[in-house]
């Protein structure tokens, strides 16, 4: 799986950096960067929660 | 009252939204029997009533399917007042990706968490002031005094707009929304009314873009008269209805929300008392008092496609209308929806929307409430209602006009 954000959407909430701090990065320009190439399969729930919290629906989880 | 039922309930006149306020038990019925509701009633246009929070994220999740329409709201047409031909401001809220998107970018950074978290000593010093101006009395209308000013200020200051001109933001603001309100519009015309205030509105604006062209500063009037979209300046009439979006949102919702927490405390002396005994539940009751009030009634939208919702059928150009105050009170998303817990969480209200057009000053409300009702619990030793609140007359934003309240207020900590 492969975790993507809209960097069109995010405006840096950091929903997702509160809930999956291993995949997530909120940085200087307030964006959310993904840190993680492929994340392993625990990590998905985590991932999914972030996916539905961001306020502005900017990340997708793309399967492989 | 005779019993609720699909085909005579009514959700959209705004005299029932002064009477009564939220038509919950409306809305309760229509998540429970028909979620998405082809809502057919003489003067208003047929829509389709979405009441479902899972329905609402499904419909924001998706900008290009359900397009934002031109109007904002749906509204009951009136005897001797017809509706605007044409949108009076053309601004983010009917914008359309990728345009919307382009628009939104000008200003955005001025709204990130991390922006207007620069803007907390100035917010805790204007509701120190605020409520310094409530001392030595026992009573007051807490609309005019308390909760219209902070936002007021906050977003006038970020403007910078002088002090002087703030009264005229206000009446302005709300004329813009509450145009079919005796007290705010201006004319039984609810088309005259807006075009009045819009005139008005664009006159000051211009003058204000002229001046940071030439002297510009760090403030956001400066952002939006010398922001560009794509390369270009943007044009006249969505350079003047920006600077009007901003200063309507950043003045009525947070005002809303605030009475209405205040009113939800008064009728929920526990949770008052959880709160005053500690003022650290300040951001959970924020989140809670967004949901419980959820100031923006409905936001409209319109299908580009045939297409299938809530097991129901919707053509191309049907409208929907989505019920944010609905969605926070859905049982299936929320354990006792209709109790007011000040320690709720998870909290996953969509008061604020969700998806492409997710309110930009979120944050700020946020930043807004949380100080506020810190401050209040911190200072506030007693508050009861002293008179009926007073509505405003309109099913687009939940507004209350006047509170009056009596009250023990210690001096400054």
């Amino acid at each position: 799986m492969k975790v993507v954000v809209d960097h069109n959407l995010c405006e840096g909430n950091g929903r997702c950096v509160e809930v999956a701090p291993q995949v997530f990065e909120l940085r200087d320009d307030d964006l959310s960067y993904v840190l993680m190439d492929s994340p392993p399969q625990e990590l998905r729930a985590k991932i999914q929660l972030a996916t539905t919290l961001c306020p502005r629906q900017a990340i997708r989880l793309v399967e492989d | 009252m005779a019993a609720l039922t699909l085909e005579t309930l009514d959700i959209i006149n705004p005299d029932l939204y002064v009477q009564r306020g939220y038509p919950h038990e409306e809305w309760a019925l229509l998540r429970k029997e028909a979620p998405v509701f082809r809502y057919e009633r003489p003067s208003v246009e047929p829509f389709w009533a979405i009441t479902k929070h899972a329905d609402i994220v499904n419909v924001s999740r998706q900008p290009e399917l359900f397009r934002s329409s031109q109007f904002l709201f749906v509204v009951q047409e009136e005897p001797g007042s017809p509706l605007p031909e044409e949108p009076v401001l053309r601004q983010l809220l009917n914008m359309n990706p990728p345009e919307h998107g382009e628009f939104r970018r000008v200003v955005n950074q001025r709204f990130t968490p991390r922006s207007v978290k620069q803007l907390t000593d100035q917010i805790e010093r204007i509701t120190t002031e605020v409520l310094d101006d409530l001392v030595g009395r026992d009573a007051c209308d807490f609309v005019t005094e308390v909760s219209a000013k902070l936002p007021l200020a906050v977003i006038a200051e970020m403007f910078g707009i002088p002090r002087a001109d703030w009264a005229m933001m206000f009446r302005l603001s709300n004329t813009m929304i509450g145009p079919t309100d005796p007290e705010y519009g201006t004319s039984q015309n609810i088309t005259e009314t807006l075009e009045r205030a819009r005139l008005e509105f664009f006159q000051y604006f211009n003058q204000l873009c002229e001046d940071r062209r030439k002297n510009p500063r760090d403030d956001l009037a400066s952002v939006l008269a010398n922001g560009t979209v794509n390369g270009e300046p943007l044009p006249p009439f969505e350079l003047l209805s920006y600077f009007a979006l901003l200063i309507i949102a950043g003045n009525e919702t947070t005002r809303n929300a605030t009475t209405g927490g205040l009113h939800a405390l008064i009728s929920n002396p526990a949770q008052w008392e959880r709160l005053r005994s500690d003022p650290s539940l300040a951001s959970k009751a924020t989140e809670e008092i967004v949901r419980w009030t959820s100031p923006v009634i409905q936001f409209t939208r319109i299908a580009t496609a045939d297409t299938v919702l809530g097991g129901q059928q919707l053509r191309q150009g049907d409208v929907l209308v989505l019920f944010y105050p609905s969605a926070a009170r859905d049982e299936e998303i929320f354990e006792q929806p209709s109790t007011f817990d000040i320690g709720r969480y998870p909290n996953p209200h969509i008061s604020f929307g969700i998806g492409e057009h997710f309110c930009l000053g979120a944050n700020l409300a946020r930043l807004e409430l949380q100080v506020m009702f810190r401050q209040l619990a911190e200072r506030m030793e007693f508050a009861e209602l002293a008179g009926p609140v007073q509505r405003m007359r309109s099913s687009f934003v939940g507004g209350i006009k006047h509170m009056p309240i009596r009250y023990r207020i210690r001096a400054r900590p």
